[in-house]
């Protein structure tokens, strides 16, 4: 993980901020209960002072005043408890509230979105993760470090005024020693998080790509290098946490101060004897209290800078939140649609020039649109743009006349069943993987559509028929078993479009004179689009689209 | 012995050869420990005479002299126990990240990455790192904490054992809470880790099957299952979170025992027990903010022995191919032959070669044609000894690999592998990867041959530019050609290019497989593709099918 740049780390500083904010009431509870355990502590304290100072001669406290104490230990015991649960309770609530938004917006990007799948989830699941301590820890102990001391601090004023200020000053002085002693600190600790985690990404780099390396015979070239580059990085990183550190030397030098002054102070009044040994005995013994939430703020320091690393990289994706809910809703799924193009273009990446060009078609009712071209030719931008994973840069896309733009792509969605060039197996049963298209559908209908894309052909000797596991970990089906169950749920999803991408590309030619006819019964009485290669899928249908360059050829344009 | 203990005392003799810095940091961290528990044990002598006596006397005032060096000892202590137990860390970590990696390369050279979902590689590289948590957590704050009691106790028992016995006892008790709760806190943290693989499979699966989920209209469900499985995670996460704060509570309340009980031994004992009673008090101030740590030493054992036990798993894997004894000498010459070839990945999977003959002269060019799944690329596999045949043999120059080293079978077998990967380094440094040796000229020479050249040409750095993690900084196509000039570079006289054409356009596929023959300078070449062009120009073109190579026409 690099520095995040400025405007980066303004949006990451943005979105925590503002989860924060959200879920004030639940952010708050922990530190209320931080608060009442320090005031726990402040009364136990008390108690204390007054019997050490009774078995000091002074006073007359006994076993009353220890009960109290004892059970103020345990109560403040209990609240610290109650405090870790707040606490937990805090980090999973604005966990789930941002992944639900970090993953509606990942569906909503769809398959235009380039980056790998475990990278994508690597989003939902690492980065979200990485930001608990943010909310569960930092924030918490940030507030009771600035709320804590202070309570602290008056507390010991209204008993010895002079304490108080020292408590004060020492409390001042902190934050000023970890400027002075960290200028650089924060920096430097910040340079360090990231040479280590350079260290480890190189690390998992090298691990990853194992195989090139034994097969260049490198490995110990490469484990040589990996040592060196670890020492170097040794080094650099001791050099930098030699001035991290100090600004923890920094608070043990003010803590090891006040106790220091504190004794002084009473030490001073005892030259004449104590006046008040009470509050003297209270004020010394505050002081470890005094610094504990301190301590536990630099602990919980890392939280917030991994925090933001994860921030940053979440920051992007959620930006463009609200135009997802944009988009109409289909009131119904009409029973037949008529597909027009009228001059559609579409760019995915100005560097790579346009992928279709002021093209027009129309598909009706009862027909099979065939098209057929090179790859690259724009056949399956046609169908992407009809499942609404894309949108056209110009020209107009219509469901019987209306414009289809308009729809949520969700919506648009409805309308269609869709196989792809490799159909996804989920990890379940056969099953479940064609109900998947229907999950209302009854029994009689999966079977039906199992039937007729001739999943039961091969199902039906399988040891658990349809209750078969597939998919990863699962019985290892072959390209054209996988696709008739692809073919099992567009039967199954009954929808009046059908849209198929290259169904056959990978499959042998005796696998696809099988498949053929289950998509003819497929297309029987719908209006389909099927982008193909094959000769033999052409071959069944009449109407070609010839496609080149993200046009449509008129000169070969068949069956018109 | 527990498996635990057996598994942290493995981790500790992978550390055998940092004992010096491991040593030292913990010397120094007791000392530190120890500065506190005297800095307090003189301010309670001080208190208690100077209140006694309502007068400053010379005991009360020596001790308070005493205390200023103490007082700036114990934080310069703390600040070198900081960099002495880093320092060790870092030294730990980087012997067992490279004991790792060397034992991969040993052992899975066919790669980690390939064995199931989610990032297994990408955790036990975090669980590496975790192992810090056994040393810095753990040990450093543990041998602290007994340094402390045993000075406690010695202290106080010189004063009365009965006093020692209310203030040490509790404390010395407190040190056993890391062992007693080690067990049910892995035990926790497992049930988190196995939820946590729930939720990355919840997340993974849907993107990866993105259209058909989209297609069915599965958002809904798939967020649904998506919250459902973080839900849990956050549930199981804070199950180890209640273990781990009351085992902190305990702590602490066996803290607050030893200090109230310094105060009842004083209320009990009267005139006589005072002086004791106020340095235990103090003393007991002292210890627990050294024991505060011990409880979170628990978790940190039992994330540790977990990571560790992930680390051992895979670095315990046995060979896939195991190395001859006595590796023969390697052959002179580098024609292959295969006869009668049997080969399945698993015992209960269907075999993917059943009888497979096949014969590569040297400087040959064979296609090996065939649909997916035909096992073209498992023929790579065998010939470069990632995996070994249930039957048959393969012969390397007339002498059955089985017999020759792995490292000499590869130097002579250079291989294009589907998944070929480019590191986060620079293109020439990925290109050496096949030749360290190679000159500048070489390397465009390379580039060049993969239709390559023109790319990297126009980057502002050229050969210097880094490719990014995976080859990220270019496109598919773009890497996988980088990644061809890098198999072209290799001096071996054999090359396997499995489907070397994969994100190449087709005028530049026609156009590499054109120049095939005089790129790869007679050299024997195995090319496997699920179809030919035309223009490849093959001595033989094999299909494999059923299991079989049947010789074909393009």
């Amino acid at each position: 993980m690099s520095q995040p740049l400025p405007a980066e780390a303004a949006r990451a500083r943005a979105l925590l901020s503002a989860t924060a904010r959200q879920g004030r009431g639940r952010m708050a509870r922990p530190v209320l209960l931080g608060l009442a355990s320090i005031a726990c502590g402040l009364a136990q304290a008390w108690f204390m002072a007054h019997l050490l100072a009774t078995l000091l001669g002074h006073g007359d406290s006994g076993w009353a005043e220890m009960g109290a104490a004892a059970a103020l230990a345990l109560l403040g015991i209990a609240l610290g408890v109650a405090q870790e649960h707040a606490q937990a309770d805090a980090g999973a609530a604005a966990r789930a509230g941002l992944r639900r938004r970090a993953f509606a917006r990942l569906l909503a990007l769809g398959p235009a979105d380039p980056r790998p799948a475990g990278e994508r989830a690597a989003l939902v699941v690492d980065r979200i993760e990485a930001l608990d301590g943010y909310f569960a820890r930092w924030l918490p102990a940030a507030i009771l470090a600035a709320a804590g001391p202070l309570l602290i601090a008056l507390a010991v004023a209204s008993e010895d005024p002079l304490s108080g200020v020292i408590l004060f000053a020492a409390g001042a002085m902190v934050p000023v020693g970890m400027a002075l002693t960290g200028i650089g600190a924060a920096l430097a600790s910040r340079r360090q998080f990231d040479a280590l985690q350079a260290l480890s990404g190189r690390f998992l780099d090298r691990m990853r790509g194992l195989p090139q390396i034994v097969l260049f015979g490198r490995q110990e070239s490469e484990a040589q290098a990996l040592g060196a580059a670890a020492d170097e990085l040794r080094t650099r990183t001791m050099r930098v946490l030699r001035v991290a550190f100090l600004s923890g030397l920094s608070l043990e030098v003010i803590a090891a101060a006040v106790l220091g002054c504190l004794a002084w102070r009473h030490g001073h009044l005892l030259v004449g004897g104590h006046p008040d040994p009470q509050a003297a005995l209270f004020c010394l013994l505050m002081v470890p209290g005094f610094f504990a939430p301190l301590r536990a703020f630099s602990a919980a320091y890392h939280e917030r800078m991994s925090a933001h690393g994860a921030a940053a990289a979440l920051a992007p994706l959620l930006e463009g939140e609200e135009a997802d809910e944009a988009g109409l809703l289909l009131a119904e799924i009409p029973p037949s649609v008529v597909v027009t193009f009228e001059h559609v273009s579409l760019t995915y990446d100005p560097s790579r020039g346009p992928a279709l060009r002021d093209l027009s078609f129309r598909a009706l009712p009862g027909e099979a649109l065939v098209l057929a071209g090179p790859s690259g030719a724009g056949k399956s931008s046609v169908l992407r743009l009809l499942m609404g994973f894309n949108r056209p840069d110009g020209g107009r896309i219509a469901f019987n006349g209306r414009d289809a733009t308009s729809l949520r792509p969700s919506e648009l969605r409805r309308l269609s069943a869709y196989v792809g060039q490799k159909a996804h197996l989920f990890r379940d049963t056969i099953r479940n993987n064609i109900a998947l298209a229907r999950p209302d559908a009854t029994e009689a209908e999966i079977l039906a559509a199992a039937r007729a894309a001739h999943v039961t052909d091969f199902s039906d000797k399988l040891p658990g028929g349809l209750d078969t596991m597939v998919g990863e970990g699962g019985y290892g089906l072959s390209g054209g078993q996988a696709q008739r169950v692809a073919m099992a749920r567009a039967f199954l999803r009954n929808a009046p479009l059908v849209l198929l991408d290259e169904p056959t590309a990978h499959l042998d030619p005796g696998t696809e004179a099988e498949l053929l006819e289950s998509l003819r019964r497929l297309c029987a009485g719908r209006t389909a689009i099927i982008a193909t290669h094959s000769s033999a899928l052409r071959a069944r249908f009449t109407r070609v689209l010839e496609m080149a360059d993200g046009r449509a050829n008129p000169a070969r344009m068949a069956g018109e | 012995m527990s498996p635990m203990l057996r598994l942290l005392l493995r981790v500790l003799s992978l550390w055998r050869s940092r004992r010096g810095w491991l040593l030292g940091g913990v010397v120094i961290a007791a000392l530190a420990a120890l500065a506190g528990v005297a800095m307090l044990a003189l301010a309670g002598r001080g208190v208690s005479e100077g209140l006694r006596h309502s007068a400053l006397t010379a005991g009360a005032v020596g001790s308070l002299l005493l205390l200023r060096p103490l007082i700036l000892l114990r934080p310069v202590a703390r600040y070198l126990e900081r960099l002495a137990t880093h320092s060790a860390t870092f030294r730990a970590l980087a012997d067992t990240r490279l004991w790792f990696f060397r034992r991969l390369a040993e052992r899975l050279p066919a790669g980690l990455g390939l064995r199931g979902a989610g990032d297994l590689l990408g955790r036990i590289v975090t669980d590496v790192e975790a192992l810090d948590g056994l040393y810095l957590r753990a040990l450093v704050p543990g041998a602290a904490a007994v340094a402390v009691v045993l000075a406690v106790a010695v202290l106080l028992g010189a004063a009365g054992p009965g006093l020692a016995a209310v203030v040490a006892l509790p404390l010395a008790a407190a040190l056993l809470l890391p062992p007693l709760l080690a067990p049910g806190a892995g035990r926790a943290a497992a049930r988190v880790a196995e939820a946590q693989g729930q939720l990355r499979a919840a997340a993974v699966d849907p993107l990866l099957g993105l259209e058909d989920m989209l297609a069915a209209n599965g958002e809904a469900r798939a967020t649904e299952r998506l919250m459902q499985a973080g839900d849990l995670l956050a549930r199981k996460q804070k199950s180890l979170a209640r273990r781990a704060a009351w085992g902190g509570a305990s702590g602490l309340g066996l803290s607050q025992a030893a200090l109230l009980g310094a105060l009842g031994y004083g209320l009990a004992g009267g005139e006589g027990a005072v002086a004791g009673s106020v340095l235990g008090l103090f003393l007991a101030l002292a210890a627990a903010e050294v024991l505060a740590a011990l409880p979170r030493a628990g978790t940190a054992l039992a994330s540790a022995s977990a990571g560790a036990q992930r680390l051992f798993e895979a670095a315990d894997t046995p060979p896939p191919v195991a190395e001859p004894a006595e590796p023969a000498p390697p052959p002179a010459s580098h024609a292959i032959r295969i006869e009668g070839l049997r080969f399945a990945w698993a015992p209960d999977r269907a075999p993917v070669f059943d009888g497979l003959d096949l014969d590569l002269p040297e400087g040959g060019r064979l296609a090996l044609l065939g649909p997916s799944g035909a096992g073209k690329s498992t023929l790579g596999s065998l010939l470069l000894k990632l995996a070994a045949p249930q039957e048959g043999r393969i012969t390397l120059g007339g002498m059955d690999i089985a017999t020759l080293s792995g490292a000499a079978v590869r130097q002579r077998i250079a291989c294009l592998t589907q998944d070929a990967r480019l590191f986060d380094d620079s293109i020439a440094a990925n290109l050496r990867l096949a030749a360290p040796e190679a000159g500048d000229e070489a390397l465009w020479q390379a580039l060049e041959r993969a239709g390559v050249a023109e790319v990297v040409r126009a980057l502002p750095d050229g050969l210097n530019t880094r490719c990014g993690e995976g080859g990220a900084r270019f496109s598919g196509g773009q890497g996988r050609r980088i990644a061809l000039a890098r198999a072209l570079l290799s001096p071996a006289p054999v090359l396997i290019l499995d489907e070397p054409a994969t994100g190449l356009d087709p005028v530049a596929e026609r156009a590499f497989l054109e120049t095939l023959e005089s790129a790869t300078q007679g050299r024997s070449v195995i090319l496997i593709a699920h179809r030919l062009l035309g223009v490849e120009r093959p001595t033989r073109i094999l299909r494999l099918i059923g299991g079989r190579a049947i010789p074909a026409m393009g």
